[in-house]
């Protein structure tokens, strides 16, 4: 039965053709048949075979290749190749790509096959085929090719003819001094042939190890040390290092990562994915096993009001025209992608050392602006001695790099500044332009340059600001009135309540000014120049036994972004009721952007903090003084009291 | 097992009969008994299991007068079958009683010896400069008259660095060792290490004829030699895969190990 069958498809395919040929002879005109491409198995016989075209390597000795009518294996001529001498001026190795520039179909070939022989015995660093001076899809080359002063004939086998349909790549080669001499080569009847005797091709990526990495959401990684090693028909191995695309790739999760067919990863969330390969139908050794642990958060949604930003890069607002996120400048291997986290764009750089950002042409105006700000997160170590520098250049009036007035300045953060670094958070490079005490200019702003150890940043919400722009300098209305029953309530500033004799609101020891303003009515106490304030209340001091919390209400309008501070202190002079005598006790507590209750700009921020948090404050019943200390250099206080 | 490829064979060897008949000239045709089948092994059984007990036994030591590199042994990690229908020869390289590398040698003798007949083996060969796998007949008059006037059959002898050709060789007395007498068949396109091929002695008793894939590529009769016709008695057959010797020169650093050669079946007919 089965014998029938597979004459019957015999017959089958014979039948096909005919219909085929009976068919052709009536097409219609119109129908565009493939284009196909000419099959010439010679490159170079005993000259150039049509088409073919020699370019030397960039940096190559050009005069390196001619064609040799004396020396050659059979026929009139060979290519002879004059590899120079060490230190010659006219190129420091010979290389060259033979090629067509129409392709060929050489899809019935499987390799190329040359002779050769050199002056001396030599190993050449690189021959191959299919380097089209383009893409070179389909190269595939012998490193170290063994050459000595007798022909031989040489194969570099065609690892998947059916790649090569319309093949441009001939021959090409690269080889330079040997022990800083140079010698000769000499190729010749260069030609491919279907020789039938190369088998068992044994394919490998990663150079066949197992890899294990650590990926980063956004990141691309690419797989190299794709090869594949024939059996020649003398029946040794040959390594072949190949194009990434003569592979199919694999991804155990395309969910983590997803690889295309030149072997990129594209890592696109949290989990562990398996790349693996194939040649044909034949699994490749080596792998590498992706694992995504990490992925940044959004970036903090900035809140500075549009008009009083010029921003680089952000979502929320309208960003200026930036020529490059990435210069590519020498010496630098940043690499930068763009990705989204939660939608949310982010310049994500790899392999930082230095990256530099212009914005040449279409210089900033930061004149006005106070502030710089930057989001950056890492995965990598930030302790110390790790550093992210930022640098802001500016060109000076003239507008133009190097032009004599350019001015500039480098800030550095570590783990030990203000803001710090730190691993896998957001930190807000939230700085004063007046940090960058060298950028004595901020009118024609151009550059930024980034650098440091952390070697992957993302980056998201670059943008300079200015504060007290429209943020009220005043508050629009009074805190919100207190609800505690009086009887609950010991107050020393209220219109809610009756308020307990103070004998001052700014000591004469403090560096604060002090002034009472009416915000719709409501009396407030207003200080400036805050440095550090001294309320006393020492003629009768305040028994806050029974109290359970102290409450303030506050409202300032300066930045209160980190490293911005506020801290409040309570004084007890203990039960001799006097200053000093022994018995004193004292606590400070600090409160920043990132506290319960969070400093804030523009908006009044209530304190209601158990007494129990002024952990060395362990008498409350001769409370005597109060002590503000700010970096908000303006707060309005109101509304400070005891309650239970 | 193989049935598809069985037919696939069947049908290409009909189509090469077709072609070949019209340029052929009938009356140069050896002629060809009638075979009878009288002995086999196909091989089949579970993976890791030694060869039938009752059809062969084991050459087990070094050199074999060849200066052989390997020693043969009788472990399943030498010779077993593959749970796929064949025989796995393998040669390895690792430390084992002062050689660098193992391999097997298995025989019929004193199990099965025959005078005349089809002797055939489908071999799938392995590959690397240094690997030398046969399939051979010995006299099995070898204990009492030596070699080689016992007589050998070399049905198929390969150099893993010439994937492509194979030999047939017949040694006795005044033509043995390098003086045997030899011929190779080699593939043009093609290699011997890639798939199945057939390898067959028809003996009888004024000739000898050996075949790849049922063509035939050398006769030898008595009239060809210079020495005496010693094949006129009974035979035993053996398998093996030799690493280095005189006939094949040392492995290199390319040889990839192991490697195995391995056997489909081997089948043994009688005239009729």
């Amino acid at each position: 039965m089965k014998k029938r069958n597979i004459i019957y498809s015999t017959l089958t395919i014979f039948t096909i053709m005919a219909a085929f040929l009976f068919t052709s002879c009536e097409r219609d005109i119109e129908i565009l048949e493939p284009a196909t491409y000419p099959v010439i198995a010679e490159v170079f016989i005993d000259g150039f075979s049509s088409g073919l075209n020699y370019a030397a390597f960039g940096g190559s000795k050009v005069t390196a290749f001619d064609v040799d009518n004396d020396v050659k294996y059979s026929g009139t001529s060979s290519m002879r190749i004059d590899v120079p001498d060490y230190e010659d001026p006219q190129g420091a190795y010979a290389g060259g790509v033979y090629f067509t520039s129409t392709g060929r179909d050489l899809s019935g070939y499987d390799a190329l096959t040359f002779w050769a022989k050199a002056s001396q015995s030599a190993s050449i660093d690189v021959v191959g085929i299919g380097n089209d001076l383009g893409l070179s899809a389909n190269q595939a080359t012998i490193s170290g090719l063994a050459v000595n002063t007798n022909w031989k004939k040489y194969i570099i086998p065609i690892p998947d003819p059916s790649k090569f349909t319309a093949e441009r790549g001939m021959f090409f080669y690269s080889e330079g001094p040997e022990n800083n001499a140079g010698y000769t080569i000499w190729f010749d009847e260069v030609k491919f042939e279907k020789l039938g005797t190369i088998a068992h091709p044994d394919p490998a990526i990663l150079n066949k190890q197992n890899q294990t990495t650590t990926g980063i959401i956004g990141q691309t990684l690419t797989i190299g040390g794709t090869y594949i090693s024939f059996n020649m028909p003398d029946g040794v191995d040959q390594r072949i290092d190949v194009s990434p695309g003569y592979f199919t790739y694999f991804s155990s999760d395309e969910a983590v990562a997803t690889v295309n067919g030149n072997g990129q990863i594209a890592v696109l969330g949290l989990g562990t994915a398996i790349i693996t390969a194939k040649f044909g139908t034949l699994a490749a050794a080596g792998s590498i096993t992706v694992n995504v642990e990490i992925l940044p958060e959004k970036a903090p949604v900035p809140t500075i009001p549009a008009t009083d930003v010029i921003s680089l890069f952000s979502d929320v607002y309208t960003n200026v025209p930036v020529d490059t996120w990435a210069t590519g400048w020498l010496y630098s291997t940043a690499i930068l992608q763009d990705i989204q986290i939660e939608g949310d764009a982010v310049k994500l750089y790899t392999d930082l050392n230095f990256n530099g950002i212009e914005f040449s042409s279409q210089t900033i105006d930061a004149s006005a602006m106070t502030r710089f700000h930057m989001d950056i997160w890492t995965p990598d170590p930030t302790t110390m001695p790790s550093a992210f520098k930022v640098l802001l250049v500016d060109f000076g009036a003239n507008g133009v790099f190097d032009g004599g007035d350019d001015v500039s300045h480098e800030l550095t953060f570590t783990a030990n500044t203000n803001p710090g670094l730190k691993t896998e958070q957001w930190v807000q490079l939230d700085v004063p332009l007046s940090a960058f005490s060298g950028l004595t200019t901020k009118a024609h702003l151009a550059q930024l340059v980034i650098s440091g150890d952390p070697n992957t940043v993302y980056v998201d919400n670059v943008y300079f600001y200015k504060t007290g722009g429209t943020t009220p300098s005043v508050p629009t209305a009074p805190a919100p009135a207190p609800t505690f029953p009086a009887g609950n309530v010991i107050s020393l500033f209220s219109n809610s309540y009756s308020n307990v004799t103070v004998d001052t609101w700014s000591a004469t020891w403090d560096q604060a000014d002090v002034s009472d303003v009416q915000i719709s009515g409501n009396n407030v106490k207003k200080y400036s120049n805050l440095v550090f304030a001294g309320i006393e209340f020492t003629t009768q001091t305040i028994d806050a036994s029974t109290m359970t919390n102290f409450f303030m209400d506050i409202w300032t309008p300066d930045a209160t972004a980190l490293p911005a501070t506020f801290k409040i202190k309570l004084v007890d002079f203990g039960a001799d009721g006097a200053y000093g005598g022994g018995d004193d006790v004292e606590h400070e507590l600090t409160f920043d952007a990132n506290s319960t209750p969070a400093l804030a700009t523009g908006s009044w921020v209530r304190f209601d903090i158990p007494l129990t948090n002024f952990t060395a404050l362990t008498t409350k019943s001769h409370l005597a003084q109060m002590i503000i200390v700010g970096d908000p250099n303006t707060v309005y206080v109101d509304n400070i009291l005891f309650h239970k | 097992m193989n049935t598809f490829k069985n037919i696939i064979s069947m049908f290409f060897v009909g189509a090469l009969i077709i072609l070949t008949v019209p340029s052929c000239d009938n009356s140069n045709e050896p002629e060809i008994p009638n075979w009878q089948l009288v002995w086999q092994d196909e091989f089949e059984g579970t993976a890791g299991e030694l060869p039938d007990s009752l059809k062969w036994t084991y050459d087990i030591g070094t050199d074999w007068g060849n200066a052989q590199l390997e020693y043969d042994t009788d472990r399943p990690e030498n010779v077993s079958l593959d749970g796929s229908g064949n025989l796995l020869i393998t040669a390895r390289k690792e430390s084992y009683l002062g050689r660098s590398f193992t391999s097997a040698r298995i025989k019929t003798q004193g199990l099965f010896e025959q005078t005349y007949g089809r002797f055939e083996a489908r071999i799938k060969m392995p590959w690397g400069p240094g690997l030398w796998p046969a399939f051979w007949l010995l006299g099995s008059n070898v204990e009492t008259v030596d070699w080689p006037e016992c007589g050998e059959i070399d049905i198929m002898e390969y150099r893993g660095q010439q994937p492509n050709l194979i030999h047939g060789t017949i040694h006795g007395p005044g033509y043995s060792g390098g003086n045997g007498i030899t011929k190779s068949f080699g593939f043009e396109k093609d290699r011997f290490d890639v798939d199945f091929h057939l390898f067959a002695a028809e003996w009888g008793k004024d000739y000898i004829r050996f075949y790849v894939d049922d063509i035939l590529y050398q006769e030898i009769r008595p009239d060809d030699l210079t020495g005496q016709w010693v094949f006129d008695h009974p035979f035993y057959i053996i398998l093996n895969l030799a690493v280095g010797g005189n006939y094949v020169g040392f492995p290199t650093s390319q040889t990839s190990f192991p490697q195995s050669m391995i056997v489909d079946y081997v089948r043994v007919y009688k005239g009729s």
